[in-house]
């Protein structure tokens, strides 16, 4: 039916669904340098403020975080509509998903110090906060209902087990495939994607108010958690993209991704830079425009000195750039180039959640040492999770091998 | 087949029943070096242009340059509409601001974008095309069903029709068909023609209403399309309403807040009184004066203790008058005549002798704009006290008139009349002046006070106080001027002398 031949469906047990044992081997070696990485950053920033190597970790988390739940999103989406394509790159979207477990242990730290810090992270926690900045008690009041340690823990906890259960549950399901091949298991997955997309966008939604917007207790945006998923999504395609072309290079599924999953990545790619930017503009200019000074105050601070310029590098290049950089078909079409981009754009990723966090821990970046703490806080975590995910990977495979729709997967043609 | 051959030949279709065969088809004739093909399927086939060796379409370069267009067509029409044709600001932002324009911007890029795709993919096609000598085989209409047709334009170079054949029947198709002039009649239907006119006439009559309605007149009303937009129902002030429970039309502040201009920041520089100094003169009224200032609403006078002042008490009248400030006694300038037994509140106040803002040149810019639009047309532009309406009374002979004060005149200088009483005076009015407060923001006002200060010095200076760089420039256009007035003179006495001479 095509031009060119399509592989035929390889066994289950053939070496091309199997971790390189290059990367295997560097699974122990990742996680041990990432903590001890993630450590030094930590005390780099604690040495500008307390208030600083707690941002930075924050920082750090949600850029692990957003990549996570946003293969998540890709796993349960992919079975909503019941996408063909996607099967041969679906399993790398598992494989970081159920990342979500050792994140929950990543976030005690955010959660400790909450507990036990008097107001080191979060202002809200701090009792002087509201008297030091003049805040009308009546609103105060209101939002320590809801923005206070217990039922904050109480909401953390919440989230995690939605997002665990999701989590363990696709993945298990298509592990058990792995083995059976039955129909019924897709069917399942596919039968329960609705009820836990509706449950993953909630749980991720408040957790983005909870843990990145409540840094600024008297700021309030409803956009805020669409902002947060919709660079999640970003992130998570790019992670996908960029994992599936080490892997190719490595010698893995090298004929099951072929230049048309590439091709329909890049598209999502595409449009979620442009959502992204949509909804950051919209939220931007509804603030704007209603020009009410406890909305626009969070984004006046982003303005001041050098956040002002970040804020303009997001512009030109979480948007203007990569837009144009990924609009092409023969860029998509080409896994090196759309794998460049997707190196680019989880590097603007993290800009974005730099420019959104950091601020709150003080108008400087904390100079060299601030630099430092962030790049290293962020670098640490990422391996971290790398080397969690490829311990996973050696113990199962690395692409959904029995999925009844793989071959549709392998025969897949964009027009 | 035969009998069509003196018909002129289009091309040849060969029918095939399975997609592999057809995608067979198609990369035989591609490698023979044919270029003017093309196939037809029920549905779309992958991998079809390559088999037939059809290049890349340039639509994706039509629509990004309409996307482009569009974006580009969306901020200047913006920009030309609401900051430049018909500048008119929106919810207080600049006239160019971008954030609000790129909504409409986003939209019509991904209107001209669709639009590009849309009729590019026309143009590209060579659509609308009503007919095609294809559809003379009645055969062919199995395309949207179940059967796949590739087709050889005889316009192609290497087209020759038994060649054709050949490789068509070496793909192993059984049917092969020479495709001829569509001899069916092309005379357009007479249902068409009528349902044509009949719309074209019907889209008339609306605005033939229209144009007689604009044209010709009528003893009937107006007739009201938007009805409450021609009589809007906003309020004017002091009307009522039944919108609210108290029956106001105005609205009260909300309780606790400052509208803008209102906020009370420094007393001295809002009344143009040495505040500190009122208090140890007369400590009441300073009380009553900031209250006054603190919350201007009437009920408030009830409230107020009792007048000990005997010269309050002697002039009532004025009490209300003094609430919102000073207001120097209605006997003005005959007031010097009288006996100066009682010193005048006027003359008690502790005024500011300076001015609180800092001169420059822009604040006296500020203060001539002003003066020009408020006090030249009664002080007239030189503060000389002869403006348009002073000219204007003389002229009428108008009985209740009192003369605006010249700006210039001794009384009125700064030493005698403190900077804080002029100011007073701007913002309260004297005599027949109306205060100017709630016109003038505070700060202009004391631009004005400002700049009359130079122009009462520019009326009295010699050519000595000006820069040494500057004075030949004013004494040639002084000289100028004089010119001027003595050419005018002269010609005025020229038609003085000349119509007694016409009489």
């Amino acid at each position: 039916m095509s031009e060119h031949d399509t592989p035929a469906v390889k066994i289950a047990d053939d070496p091309a669904f199997k971790l390189p044992t290059s990367l295997s081997s560097l699974s122990m070696p990742l996680c041990i340098g990432g903590v001890a990485v993630l450590l030094i950053g930590w005390a780099c920033g604690s040495s500008v403020s307390a208030k600083f190597g707690m941002s930075a970790y924050l920082t750090a988390f949600m850029f692990c975080l957003t990549i996570v739940l946003g293969s998540l999103f890709f796993v349960m989406i992919q079975h909503l509509v019941r996408a063909g394509w996607s099967v041969v790159v679906r399993r790398i979207a598992e494989l970081y998903m159920v990342m979500v477990i050792p994140l929950g242990v990543l976030f005690l730290p955010v959660l400790a110090t909450l507990l036990f810090g008097n107001g080191t992270l979060y202002n809200w926690d701090d009792p002087t906060y509201a008297e030091k900045n003049f805040l009308p008690l009546a609103i105060w009041t209101e939002k320590l209902r809801w923005l206070n340690q217990g039922w904050f823990t109480v909401r953390a906890i919440f989230y995690f087990a939605i997002w665990s259960a999701l989590a363990i549950w696709y993945f298990r399901q298509s592990v058990e495939q792995d083995e059976t091949g039955e129909k019924a298991v897709s069917d399942r997955m596919q039968y329960w994607s609705g009820p836990a997309i509706m449950a993953f966008c909630g749980a991720t939604s408040f957790a983005a108010f909870d843990w990145v917007m409540s840094l600024a207790p008297m700021w309030f945006s409803t956009m805020f958690g669409v902002y947060v998923f919709a660079g999640s999504v970003l992130a998570a395609h790019c992670t996908i993209c960029i994992t599936s072309f080490t892997l190719q290079r490595l010698g893995a599924l090298r004929d099951e991704v072929t230049v048309e999953h590439y091709h329909d990545l890049g598209k999502f790619i595409f449009g979620f830079v442009f959502f992204w930017s949509y909804i950051a503009f919209s939220q931007y200019m509804l603030i704007w425009y209603g020009n009410i000074p406890e909305e626009t105050h969070w984004i006046f601070e982003r303005q001041l000195g050098a956040w002002g310029w970040i804020g303009i590098v997001l512009i030109l290049f979480h948007w203007a750039l990569p837009f144009l950089g990924t609009m092409s078909r023969h860029v998509r079409r080409n896994a090196p180039l759309i794998t460049f981009w997707a190196v680019y754009l989880l590097i603007m990723h993290y800009v974005d959640l730099y420019w959104v966090i950091m601020p709150e821990a003080g108008s400087s970046m904390g100079g060299i040492l601030g630099v430092i703490s962030s790049l290293f806080c962020v670098v640490g975590m990422t391996a971290v999770m790398i080397g969690l995910v490829l311990r996973v990977a050696d113990q199962t495979k690395i692409a959904a091998v029995r999925d009844p729709r793989l071959q549709e997967s392998l025969a897949f043609e964009n027009i | 087949m035969s009998e069509n051959n003196e018909k002129k030949v289009h091309g040849i279709v060969a029918e095939y029943t399975s997609v592999d065969s057809l995608l067979n088809a198609c990369r035989r004739v591609r490698d023979a070096g044919y270029k003017k093909t093309d196939a037809f399927a029920p549905f779309a086939v992958h991998g079809i242009e390559k088999a037939l060796g059809i290049k890349p379409t340039v639509l994706p370069w039509i629509v990004f340059g309409c996307g482009a267009v569009g974006a580009i067509v969306g901020l200047t029409m913006q920009i030309w509409m609401n900051s430049i044709d018909y500048p008119y600001i929106i919810s207080g932002k600049p006239m160019i601001s971008l954030p609000a324009f790129i909504p409409v911007a986003y939209e019509l890029t991904i209107l001209f974008a669709a639009f590009g795709a849309f009729f590019g993919m026309w143009a590209l096609n060579g659509l609308p095309r009503f007919s095609n000598p294809i559809f003379t085989d009645p055969r062919f209409d199995r395309v949207t069903d179940d059967r796949f047709f590739l087709y050889i334009d005889a316009k192609d170079e290497q087209f020759d029709e038994a060649g054709v054949r050949q490789l068509f029947g070496d793909t192993g198709t059984e049917y092969i068909q020479t495709v001829v002039d569509d001899d069916s009649s092309s005379k357009v239907p007479k249902g068409f023609f009528i349902a044509w006119a009949a719309v074209i006439g019907l889209s008339v009559i609306p605005v033939l209403v229209v144009l007689k309605m604009r044209l010709t007149k009528s003893s009937l009303p107006r007739f009201h399309v938007f009805f409450d937009m021609d009589f809007s129902p906003a309020k004017d002030a002091q009307q009522t309403t039944t919108l609210f429970a108290d029956g106001r039309a105005m609205r009260p502040d909300v309780a606790g807040t400052v509208a803008r201009g209102d906020m009370l920041i420094d007393m001295d520089y809002m009344t143009g009184i040495d505040m500190e100094a009122l208090t140890q003169v007369d400590a009441r009224r300073a009380e009553r004066l900031v209250r006054s200032f603190a919350d201007p609403s009437p009920q408030q006078e009830g409230e107020q203790p009792p007048v000990a002042d005997t010269e309050e008490t002697s002039a009532p009248a004025e009490k209300t008058a003094e609430e919102t400030g000073v207001q120097e006694e209605a006997t003005g300038e005959t007031e010097s005549a009288a006996p100066a037994a009682a010193p005048s509140v006027m003359d008690t106040t502790p005024w500011l002798t300076q001015n609180p803002l800092p001169l420059n040149k822009q604040l006296l810019e500020r203060g001539q704009t002003y003066f020009g639009i408020y006090c030249s047309v009664c002080h007239g532009l030189n503060g000389g006290g002869n403006g348009l309406v002073n000219r204007r009374a003389q002229k009428i002979l108008a009985t209740n008139w009192i003369p605006p004060s010249k700006l210039n005149q001794p009384t009125l200088a700064q030493d005698v009349y403190p900077d804080g009483k002029l100011f007073n005076t701007i913002s309260n009015g004297i005599r027949k002046m109306p205060g100017y407060a709630a016109q003038i923001t505070t700060r202009d006002r004391w631009a004005i006070v400002a700049y009359v200060r130079a122009l009462q010095q520019s009326q009295n200076a010699s050519i000595n106080e000006v820069p040494a760089a500057e004075r030949e420039a004013i004494l040639k256009q002084q000289a100028e001027v004089k010119k001027q007035l003595e050419e005018q003179a002269a010609a005025e006495a020229a038609q003085a002398n000349a119509e007694p001479g016409d009489n």
